[in-house]
């Protein structure tokens, strides 16, 4: 978890009835959550039809202060839907959401906040200085202030080299780290980054993980969506998964990839002998890479068994690798089962 | 602040696009044509290149305001930078003030330069009386383009372009005969009468900021037109963004 917890001083212009009602029953004692979402709801209408469709149904969740929370979902479940409501570009049909204790219907509660949309676009005729010292300056640093962390920012995400050229002739990585300084520029307490990693090579990548470890470090509290699950699972403390707009799952990463079957896979010269002993028939698959034969055994406890078995019949081992469950077979498995229990057909079939 | 930031970047926005600086060309070759023009004249070809001048002034400026003004803010919602901006702690009336406040700045630079150039040229053709009426009546040209503006910010922040266009440009030609519409409901029978009334008291009197007449044969205002005329662009472009301010609130930017 974070190695520093940030400040978590509330302005006194925050009334008590702006606050959430387990803040104000324990207001000043308790660690005001960086984020805090009461059964948010949000209804799309067709502008001719009327026709109401659901985007976001209650949806209730909580950051920790200094913790990195992955929000997790496949294309329209409703993530973005959520990031745009916390940031003010939608508002919600129904539910409250507070950033820092600040009910985020004032305008002041996105102070804190850095935000990066997905697939950002800038104005053409500015260059990356321009930009983001606008930017700062409208998140309330002054202007030498403002002047010095776009330059700073800049260079941190390897534009520094670009100063001078107009936005509009960056290419789509360029502009996706453009928009990550800009949500950084003004050293904001929470991050809220949809699709981060969008449109970036693998060392882009690579750099905008570090740059978000480093934020926690400092004791940001990051909220992300990604479609990377590796980085997700390499990055979050915490994860939720929003299918159809509601809230399936929220836990620890550990515990959701620890929770997972176990499994060991091994790598053999060659093909196996056809002949499997009644006892491992059934906990072995085996499946073909090339020269080498990759079993993988789904319990555990017979490894002891299968390795002599092989042994006995003079099969070389080259590798025996424990696997764990990953996020994405978590994830797949999650949205597979939502899918079942949503589809009345599936359901009696 | 937030709404100088905004203004700024929306005048350097204007200022580099290459359309305003075309516009600009265009204008500066229209009051120079209005010399050829004065041979037909028949002795009032200095009447002929003050009015021409200044009616380029106000037809560049509407050129403007169509071009850039009604995609104001359609292009950022559009474009998705508004995101980067709606998501700071700027409040949406301010944002779309600075809208409005940054074109504005852009017209004054335009029609200033246009007027400037057209009292430099009448003075040169030997009557610097000319000039002060012609500085009078920029500035109201320059009233006129921001009320307008203000309409353009309106219907961009709630339409598509072509339709904020069609709106604005529905409205400066409206507006040019207020004081006929007026005159025609006084004739009509009373539920139509009012009806009309009040369509003239909601629509800009845009012939307050038209003195081209008066410049044109050198004659200056005064200052109780001026005054009246900067309160009326005051409360109607008040009026105009808090409408505007009121519906753009509670939109969503998908």
């Amino acid at each position: 978890m974070s190695a520093a917890s940030p400040s978590t001083h509330q302005p006194s212009s925050v009334r008590s009835q702006d606050r959430p009602a387990s803040d104000r029953s324990v207001a000043g004692a308790a660690e005001v959550p960086a984020v805090r979402v009461e059964a948010l709801s949000k209804n799309y209408r067709h502008p001719w039809t009327m026709r109401v469709t659901p985007g976001l149904t209650d949806v209730s969740f909580e950051l920790r202060p200094g913790e990195i929370f992955g929000y997790l979902g496949p294309n329209g479940a409703g993530k973005t839907t959520t990031l745009k409501i916390l940031s003010g570009l939608l508002q919600p049909t129904g539910g409250r959401a507070w950033i820092f204790g600040r009910d985020i219907r004032h305008v002041e509660s996105r102070r804190p906040l850095g935000f990066l949309p997905e697939q950002p676009y800038f104005y053409d005729h500015l260059n990356g200085p321009e930009y983001l010292e606008m930017v700062a300056r409208l998140s309330g640093l002054g202007g030498r202030e403002a002047r010095a962390a776009a330059v700073h920012w800049l260079g941190r995400v390897g534009l520094g080299e670009h100063a001078r050229l107009d936005l509009r002739k960056y290419s789509k990585g360029m502009l996706q780290r453009l928009g990550l300084a800009a949500a950084l520029v003004h050293a904001p307490r929470l991050l809220i980054l949809d699709e981060p990693m969008s449109g970036l090579d693998p060392f882009g990548r690579r750099d905008v993980r570090d740059l978000i470890l480093e934020q926690r470090e400092r004791g940001v509290t990051v909220m992300l969506s990604s479609h990377i699950l590796p980085d997700v699972e390499t990055l979050c403390d915490r994860v939720a998964v929003v299918l159809k707009g509601r809230l399936e799952r929220i836990a620890l990463v550990g515990e959701l990839v620890q929770g997972g079957t176990p499994r060991i896979e091994l790598r053999i010269a060659g093909q196996p002998p056809p002949d499997w002993p009644p006892s491992l028939a059934g906990a072995v698959r085996l499946a073909a890479s090339g020269v080498d034969g990759v079993l993988t055994l789904h319990e555990p406890a017979k490894l002891q068994l299968l390795l002599a078995w092989l042994v006995e019949r003079r099969v070389e081992v080259r590798s025996v690798t424990p696997m764990r469950t990953s996020l994405e077979e978590l994830f797949m498995a999650a949205a597979e089962d939502a899918a079942f229990h949503a589809t009345p057909l599936r359901r009696s079939a | 602040m937030n709404a100088l930031l905004i203004a700024h970047n929306t005048f350097r926005e204007a200022v580099r696009d290459r359309v305003l600086a075309g516009l600009v060309a265009g204008g500066l070759a229209l009051i120079a044509l209005t010399r050829l023009g004065s041979a037909l004249a028949m002795g009032e070809d200095l009447r002929l290149t003050v009015d021409l001048g200044l009616s380029s002034v106000s037809l560049l400026g509407l050129l403007v305001i169509l071009l850039v003004g009604t995609s104001l803010v359609t292009k950022e919602i559009e474009r998705r930078t508004i995101f980067n901006l709606l998501s700071r702690p700027l409040p949406r009336p301010v944002y779309l003030v600075g809208k409005w406040a940054g074109l504005s700045a852009a017209l004054v630079v335009v029609a200033s330069a246009l007027g400037a150039t057209l009292a430099i040229l009448v003075t040169a053709l030997g009557h610097p009386g000319h000039a002060p009426a012609i500085a009078q009546a920029t500035y109201l040209a320059i009233l006129e383009l921001s009320l307008l503006t203000s309409l353009a910010v309106l219907f961009s922040a709630l339409s598509t372009p072509v339709l904020s266009a069609l709106y604005t440009l529905g409205f400066f030609l409206a507006g040019q005969w207020v004081d006929d519409l007026r005159r025609f409901a006084a004739a009509l029978p009373d539920p139509l009468r009012a009806t009309l009334a009040f369509t003239a008291d909601m629509l800009p009197n845009l012939a307050l900021f038209n003195m081209r007449s008066l410049a044109a044969g050198g004659e200056s205002t005064s200052a109780l037109h001026l005054g009246l005329a900067t309160g009326y662009a005051v409360v109607y472009c008040g009026c105009v963004l808090a409408l505007a301010s009121a519906a753009f609130e509670s939109r969503d930017f998908k």
